[in-house]
């Protein structure tokens, strides 16, 4: 037993001892690499983000679950759309390397996450639609999402409304 | 009669030998636990149709055996019988052992493991289950302190109130978990009160078995003295047991064999359900209650130490199929939700659905065992757990 | 029977992604109507327990070997993306049954998914409270706080709850999945909170059949509790006493 417990101690004191070697290996320090996200100004600010976006997400995604309540603001869904455009990083055999928003940075940062083991990690190109709806769809098809959904209301009849486009 | 003397057991060859047994059949559980959890329960033989599976009869065997391991030293504090008083700090060693190694296979079988925090921080108060892990945890407790009383003189008054407090409590834990079942109203093999006093009883008689046999083992391989007379009070009292087992038994069966309604799955259970049939007859009652009667009862047998910690070891045998026929044989009979129609589907609705454990949830489960086993080894090895002697003169008071 | 007995609702036009709704109905293509169900929920709003959303299955308009509503559910939650499950451990929300009385030969056909009891067993063992009924009768599993016990799949009398035997990938944003957690039918909660029906209700009525109708049974002028307030209809396992949201007519 003695002498395990000394092995032991001296196995953490040379893992301890070489760790600055690994980190400051070449000089250079890793950082994560962050894809670009859409549009110009995050739901909250940077540094709150970087914080509490957890606090946020935890937050909406009780409210979400238990009592349906589905605003756009610090729902996941919505953090995708503008972290993980489809027509960005992961899909459509683009710019791979570049990797994913939250994946990325997690990896770097050493702490687990395990919101898509059961979430998707992208939105989805179109949106559904009714199925009857599908003639109209198929002439949207090859327009991008955002003109899409444009399009489709202007053809029943409305005007965008105010709180924006709406998620699924 | 003297005081009794309590030694540490263990320190040789033997002892080290068969802790690293049990280790490697810990290590083997815990491999089967990491491959089940990393590739998903796709591998192993339960589906969505039989969703309990072996760890969980390992696991409420295990549980069940706890708190029935405990009566020893039940009988001793609370009833006073000064021949069992010696075995109590045994008694209650092996319940918490048993309890740990069966919780460790029920919690290592969850969907999500990692998340055993929620299940300590999120409460929902009118799930048996949940009131069941408070249970679990408060035997433990408990049982500790009990123990605690028992090694250290300061406390010594709080002897009675602690044994006292276990005993009820123990009661409690397993109408808990019998009502796991015995409150399920969907499925017919389940939805009857009688399961609580049932797991009592069977507590009574599984734990009985399994405190006979490490006690006799315990004995044997540290060359220690265990009179008779010890002996032949544990193996009546288990003969007793088995008989009560065998009586709520046979008044379930025979109360659902009256109502039409469940003519259905006692047809399954008792006549039709292979398997489940042959576990019942065969296993639970042939060779888990009716030979260990007759074993503990017969002249010839009754009185020899190998065929005592045979009947025993057929009593754990039988608790085994019994609990594989409740969990099992209760989830393979179709639910009904159209009685009187023939109903197919693809998710194998009006289907008798089978089973067959894969390996590693069977390594899973016995590492439960092992879990128990070594905790037992250990704890008597560092604490004064077990008399120096169960000679008849050292435990019997009216010995001549 | 009640085809063509439909009630004088107002009926409101689904709209595609989120926009308001508006009265009349609309063709969006010769011959093809679009409508959803009442009121979509502000998405701010809590869901109300003024509402109890069910549904209401006319087992007569129902057809043996019609599939619609189980292939509309599974393409909406993205079901059917295990690699390596047995059959039997796969995932299904909704199944149809085919029933054959013993003594009469009389056969039906029917959906059956999760009931959405007013007093749900699951949600009664649950341990964490991970399965739970929102105010709106919509009884879901909370997979953040989902053990993976499967004591609800015990306890349910419909059998309506699958376990996730495997890691998952590519799930549709809306139907989170994954290994380890419970899950059965949602009501398409997704789409109630935005105004739309289940995906099974809809593909029903699309194929022709109509058998499936969804709405508030506490509103007295939706079609469900109109038709539920004129003909018999039954709950499956009836004896528990569960007062379920889904009810049957024709068995």
């Amino acid at each position: 037993m003695k002498r395990l417990r000394q092995l032991l101690s001296m196995a953490i004191l040379a893992l301890t001892l070489s760790a600055p070697a690994f980190a400051g290996e070449g000089g250079r320090t890793f950082l994560p690499s962050i894809p670009a996200a859409k549009g110009e100004q995050c739901v909250e600010d940077t540094a709150d983000m970087r914080r509490n976006h957890m606090k946020y997400l935890q937050h909406h995604r009780d409210e979400a679950m238990h009592q349906g309540i589905r605003t756009e603001k610090h729902s996941l869904k919505a953090c995708l759309e503008c972290h993980a455009p489809v027509e960005g990083n992961m899909a459509a055999g683009g710019k791979e390397a570049e990797g994913h928003f939250c994946v990325n940075c997690h990896v770097y940062a050493g702490v687990t996450l395990d919101c898509f083991e059961c979430h998707a990690t992208k939105p989805e190109t179109t949106a559904q639609f009714h199925p009857l709806v599908s003639p109209a769809t198929a002439a949207l098809k090859a327009a991008d999402r955002t003109d899409s959904a444009e399009l489709l209301n202007r053809l029943v009849g409305v005007t965008e409304n105010k709180t924006g486009v709406a998620h699924e | 009669m003297k005081k009794t003397q309590f030694m540490e057991i263990g320190g040789g060859k033997g002892f080290y030998g068969l802790l690293a047994v049990l280790g490697a059949v810990i290590v083997a559980g815990l491999g089967a636990f990491f491959y089940m959890e990393h590739t998903g329960h796709w591998v192993t033989g339960m589906d969505n149709q039989i969703v309990w599976g072996a760890p969980h009869v390992f696991a409420i065997f295990l549980i069940v055996a706890a708190s029935g391991a405990l009566n020893v030293a039940s009988i001793g504090t609370v009833f006073g019988k000064k021949i069992y008083q010696p075995l109590a700090r045994m008694s209650a060693l092996l319940a918490i052992a048993l309890l740990i190694g069966g919780l460790t296979v029920l919690v290592l079988d969850l969907g999500r493991p990692d998340r055993l925090i929620v299940a300590m921080t999120y409460y929902n108060f009118k799930s048996i289950f949940a009131w069941n892990i408070i249970l679990y945890n408060g035997f433990l407790a408990l049982v500790a302190v009990y123990i605690w009383t028992m090694l250290d003189p300061t406390v010594k008054k709080f002897y009675k109130l602690a044994g006292f407090a276990a005993f009820v409590w123990r009661l409690i834990l397993t109408t808990g978990t019998g009502s796991i079942f015995g409150w399920l109203v969907a499925r017919q093999a389940y939805d009857a009160a009688i399961f609580a006093p049932m797991f009592i009883v069977m507590s009574f008689s599984f734990g009985l078995a399994v405190f006979l046999l490490v006690m006799m083992a315990t004995y044997n391989w540290t060359d220690r003295p265990l009179g008779d007379a010890v002996v032949r009070r544990l193996k009546n009292l288990l003969g007793v047991f088995i008989a009560g087992v065998l009586f709520f038994v046979m008044v379930y069966h025979l109360t659902n064999l009256y109502a039409t309604e469940h003519h259905g799955v006692q047809a399954f259970i008792l006549r039709d359900g292979g398997v489940f049939t042959q576990a019942f007859w065969i296993g639970q009652i042939l060779l888990g209650s009716l030979l260990p009667l007759a074993l503990l009862y017969h002249p010839a047998t009754g009185n020899s130490r190998l065929w005592i910690g045979v009947a025993s070891a057929l009593v754990i045998v039988g608790g085994f199929a019994q609990l594989s026929v409740i969990l099992i044989g209760g989830q393979a009979y179709p639910l009904v939700l159209f009685p009187g129609y023939e109903v197919s589907s693809s998710f194998y609705d009006g289907v008798v659905n089978s089973y067959s454990p894969s390996l590693p949830e069977l390594v899973l489960g016995f590492s439960g065992i092992g879990i128990a086993m070594a905790m037992m080894v250990v704890g008597m090895k560092v604490l004064r757990l077990a008399p120096a002697s169960l000679a008849d003169e050292a435990v019997d008071p009216h010995h001549k | 029977m009640s085809e063509h007995k439909q009630p004088d609702l107002a009926r409101r036009e689904f709209l595609g992604r989120g926009a308001v709704a508006a009265a009349a109905g609309m063709a969006l293509a010769p011959g093809v109507m679009l409508y959803g169900v009442a009121h979509a929920k502000p998405a701010d709003q809590p869901a109300s327990s003024k509402v109890r959303w069910g549904m209401l299955v006319d087992t007569t308009k129902c057809s043996n070997g019609c599939n619609a509503c189980v292939d509309a559910c599974n393409k909406e939650h993205g079901l059917g993306n295990e690699q390596h499950s047995r059959p039997e451990q796969r995932t299904q929300y909704i199944r149809k049954v085919e029933l054959r009385h013993k003594f009469t030969g009389a056969t039906h056909s029917l959906p059956v998914m999760c009931q959405h009891c007013e007093k749900p067993p699951c949600v009664d063992v649950c341990p964490t409270g991970a399965s739970f009924k929102r105010a709106d009768g919509i009884v879901l599993v909370d997979r953040h706080i989902c053990i993976g016990c499967r004591y609800c799949m015990m306890a349910c009398p419909y059998k309506a709850r699958s376990f996730v035997h495997e890691a998952l990938t590519d799930q549709r944003p809306h139907t989170p999945r994954g290994k380890g957690c419970v899950e059965s039918c949602t009501m398409c909660v997704h789409r109630v909170d935005e105004g739309r029906e289940p995906a099974c209700v809809e593909a029903c009525a699309a194929d022709g059949s109509h058998a499936i109708i969804f709405g508030d049974l506490n509103d007295p002028n939706s079609e469900i509790a109109q038709r539920v307030k004129t003909y018999a209809s039954s709950e499956i396992r009836a004896d528990l006493g569960l007062n379920t949201g889904v009810r049957y007519q024709g068995i």
